[in-house]
């Protein structure tokens, strides 16, 4: 009978058979995760007990219009009720989770940021006056700031929790985690910006501007700003990018949030320039003199239909010749599973070589921007204004598209593909017009 | 008052005796219908003998038999009040009338008797020209009882049985025809069999269908009416030398269609620009399918009677308010009475400049009854293929087409 085990070959230690944990060094023990202190267990089970209240966007909206003292510490009383409460139900949700994807490292970071920005909020002191707001909403942007890169962490997350959830289980909850994000963002945003807007006012400003409402958001200043960035990125990963030309009403524009524009229309560059730029290579040559084919963006402002009433939207249509998707892929390209579908289960390659909308997983050869340093790399990019993604990481977790519908279709917008298989995609993107849009629910 | 009476009666009994005398359709209703792929289609009609000719003739007149009772079941499935429907009741007829001639027609055995069938055939091909109109009247006057969903699934069964139907017996006529060395009538110097064209060049179809688009005047339709001269150009890119074996009526129906739509909203949005902007057709030939995207600007499908572009093929008046339209059941009525009826072609559509000089040149005088968008949509889904409308309200509206190009999928018929 062995009487030494293997802490025996220390000779600090005393003999095994004397120790109170010889039967510890024979086997790993596992315990569980702390729980959670009480008094963050009551103050969520006050604030989740009742579930957010939709508010309109109008009532968002009506903290600026007009923009005064009084109505910036309405707003920000608005969001020390109404942020708390969402947060609780982000914590709640991810509580749900199956107890072995909340061991998970990033589950269990991003559930713990989750605790303490919403304890931080819950227990914050009334705000009375114009200093005291100053100096939340400085606290604010912190915490805005510090859950920049909550979904990247996430998805790493669900990416190595795919064997222990279905792909609708994990659809689901990241839809209900992206849109409560786009609306703790924007009640927090709005305030943000009101603040600021009212402590330096600028007579341009108060008229077009809203907050982070943008009343004459032109498309096109966005497809160029998007565009020249995208093309950067593509140039510098790939050595080459597709020409870009806009045609229709380029002189449109429409009351909307630049910075979710600003993320669609990112997203959706970064698929079309990848796929135009990879496809030009394959049926031309790394160096070739042919041209690429170019990324077409036609704007169409909301036109006006006698007898019709209703929702008014600006449209956009983003045409490439990236040669398209699949008929198999059509399925998968807006859903998550395609993305977290096991890293290595299915040899991380679909049977079309990765091809450009499919899933390149973070770390995978196709992975641009990944380097060698892997992980380091995924967060890196990641600048402060938080939606903004390098193209090595959104590129990566093939986010993009279910992403980018999700913020189109936030206040009742659209967003659908059509692919002519060996050509490429047409990306249809249909936003509201917000200044008749009061009643979406925020 | 008398002879009503009668009327009546006979309708009585007539009506009884029809009940009773149902299970020889059950019989036949009960088997299964013997789907096709466009290969075997092919295959079958490629080295013709007398045997494979007898052959064809029977597998047509069994199968046809087949396939009418099974609408006729479908038909005595639905409510009373939608068969006794005018349009709707005139098909029943039509159809009872198709099944007992094909159910009595003795087994074909020699060339002379499949001469015989042949003729039949195509006299029944031509009574049946009035089944669209009729059906299409028929069932949106009966919108009102009938669910949308039940109302379009029925809607498609019937229209795909009978472009099914068609297909096998233009299909047997044409290989009849060849092999009895009929001369070809269009001149056809296009590899074919039957009527399935094995080389069919997608570029060339476009392009014949925009030369005979252009060649009508613009006053066909009233509410089109502009007094201009010209049409839109058609701008066709991507993989031009596209070829592949298809039914060609088919292919030039939907191009016909969907270019004719194009072009019409372009001059309604563009009527007093000095130039139209063009419409861009796309072909591209991927690893299954043909696909192709015709783009146009003409302001897209700006339709308040719709909701999604999808509701264009529906004939359910709760999904498209224009089914019940006045001047839409109106144009319905007198194209239902119209003995030439409408067989979905585009021959039909062009008729020769001399022969209706007050009707005005090009089209014959059939105003819009609708049925362009849902038929070219059962000829594109019937071998498995889509159609596809999207609107980019205020710019334009495109539609993809996707065509399966290996000719394995089965027809897209109820079994």
């Amino acid at each position: 009978m062995k009487l030494y085990s293997r802490s025996c070959i220390s000779a600090t230690r005393k003999p095994a058979i004397a120790s109170p944990n010889f039967r510890s060094h024979q086997y790993h023990v596992r315990k569980a995760p702390a729980p959670v202190p009480p008094e963050v267990v009551q103050l969520l089970a006050s604030f989740a007990s009742h579930s957010p209240l939709p508010i309109s966007l109008a009532k968002l909206l009506s903290f600026g219009r007009p923009l005064t003292s009084k109505s910036i510490l309405d707003s920000v009383s608005y969001a020390l009720h109404e942020i708390p409460r969402r947060l609780a139900t982000r914590v709640r949700h991810l509580e749900a989770l199956p107890f072995i994807v909340g061991t998970n490292p990033y589950v269990a970071t991003t559930l713990n940021a989750y605790r303490e920005s919403f304890q931080w909020l819950a227990t914050y002191p009334r705000v009375t006056n114009l200093e005291q707001n100053e100096a939340f909403t400085a606290e604010l942007e912190h915490l805005v700031a510090s859950h920049a890169n909550d979904i990247p962490t996430m998805a790493k997350g669900f990416q190595e929790c795919s064997r222990y959830m279905s792909p609708t289980q994990i659809s689901n909850f990241l839809d209900g985690a992206i849109r409560n994000r786009i609306s703790v963002r924007l009640i927090a945003e709005q305030h943000i910006a009101l603040s600021r807007a009212l402590k330096s006012p600028s007579e341009e400003q108060n008229v077009t501007h809203n907050g982070i409402v943008n009343m004459k958001c032109s498309p096109l200043d966005m497809v160029r700003i998007c565009g020249s960035f995208v093309g950067e990125l593509c140039e510098a990963t790939l050595g080459a990018s597709p020409p870009l030309i806009i045609n229709g009403h380029e002189d449109a524009t429409f009351p909307y949030i630049p910075v979710h524009l600003e993320y669609i229309l990112t997203e959706i560059l970064k698929n079309s320039f990848r796929a135009t730029v990879e496809r030009h290579y394959k049926l031309h040559g790394n160096s070739s003199t042919w041209p690429i084919p170019p990324v077409l963006i036609t704007i169409s402002p909301p036109p006006k239909v006698p007898g019709v009433s209703g929702p008014k939207f600006m449209s956009m249509r983003i045409r490439d010749q990236g040669g398209g998707v699949s008929p198999t892929n059509m399925a998968r390209i807006f859903s998550y599973a395609f993305t977290t579908a096991g890293q290595g289960a299915d040899g991380g390659q679909d049977e079309s070589g990765g091809g450009p909308y499919a899933a390149q997983h973070v770390g995978g050869s196709a992975a641009i921007g990944s380097g060698g340093t892997g992980e380091a790399n995924l967060f890196g990019e990641i600048t402060s204004k938080g939606l903004q993604m390098g193209m090595g990481t959104i590129a990566g977790l093939g986010y993009g598209l279910p992403m980018s519908r999700l913020y189109a279709t936030y206040f009742g917008g659209s967003l659908d593909l059509f692919s002519l298989d060996g050509w490429g995609c047409d990306v249809y993107l249909k936003l509201r017009c917000l200044d008749e849009a009061g009643d979406a629910q925020i | 008052m008398v002879n009503m009476l009668l009327e009546n009666r006979v309708r009585f009994q007539s009506t009884a005796l029809h009940f009773y005398q149902n299970r020889q359709l059950e019989l036949y209703a009960s088997k299964e219908a013997k789907r096709l792929t466009l290969r075997q289609l092919v295959f079958f009609g490629r080295s013709m003998d007398e045997d494979r000719l007898i052959k064809s003739a029977n597998y047509v007149r069994t199968e046809l038999a087949v396939r009418i009772a099974h609408r006729l079941r479908d038909l005595q499935a639905l409510p009373y009040v939608v068969v006794t429907q005018e349009g709707v009741a005139k098909v029943y007829e039509l159809y009872w009338s198709a099944f007992e001639q094909f159910r009595r027609f003795p087994p074909i055995n020699n060339i002379e008797e499949n001469k015989a069938f042949c003729e039949s055939l195509r006299k029944l091909l031509d009574e049946h020209a009035v089944v669209i109109p009729n059906l299409s009247l028929g069932l949106s006057l009966s919108s009102p009882y009938l669910a949308p969903e039940l109302l379009d699934s029925f809607m498609r069964r019937m229209l795909i049985s009978r472009i099914s139907r068609r297909v096998l017996a233009e299909h047997h006529l044409a290989l009849s025809g060849s092999y009895n060395g009929k001369v070809e009538e269009s001149g056809a110097t296009e590899r074919h069999v039957g009527i399935i064209y094995t080389g069919l060049n997608v570029k060339q179809s476009i392009d014949k269908c925009t030369k005979l688009l252009k060649e009508r005047s613009h006053h066909i339709d009233e509410n089109y009416g502009v007094p201009s001269t010209y049409w839109p150009d058609v701008i066709v890119d991507g993989h031009l030398d596209t070829n592949f074996a298809y039914i060609k009526e088919h292919v030039e129906y939907i191009f016909f269609e969907l270019l004719k739509n194009a072009m019409l909203a372009t001059i309604q949005k563009y009527h007093d620009a000095a130039t139209l902007p063009p419409i861009r057709a796309t072909i591209v030939a991927g690893n299954n399918d043909v696909g192709i995207r015709i783009s146009d600007q003409g302001g897209g499908l700006l339709i308040p009677q719709i909701k999604s572009p999808s509701d264009l093929f529906s004939f359910s008046h709760v999904r498209n308010a224009t089914r019940m339209e006045h001047s839409r059941l109106g144009a319905l009525r007198t194209v239902s009475s119209d003995p030439r009826g409408v067989k979905a072609t585009v021959e039909e559509q062009v008729e020769p400049q001399s022969e209706s000089p007050e009707k005005g040149v090009g089209m014959a005088a059939s105003p819009r009854i609708g049925i362009g968008l849902p038929m070219s949509n059962i000829f594109a889904t019937y071998f498995g293929g889509s159609l596809e409308l999207i609107s980019l309200d205020g710019w334009g509206t495109d539609v993809y087409i996707r065509l399966p190009k290996l000719g394995t999928n089965l027809e897209g018929i109820e079994v």
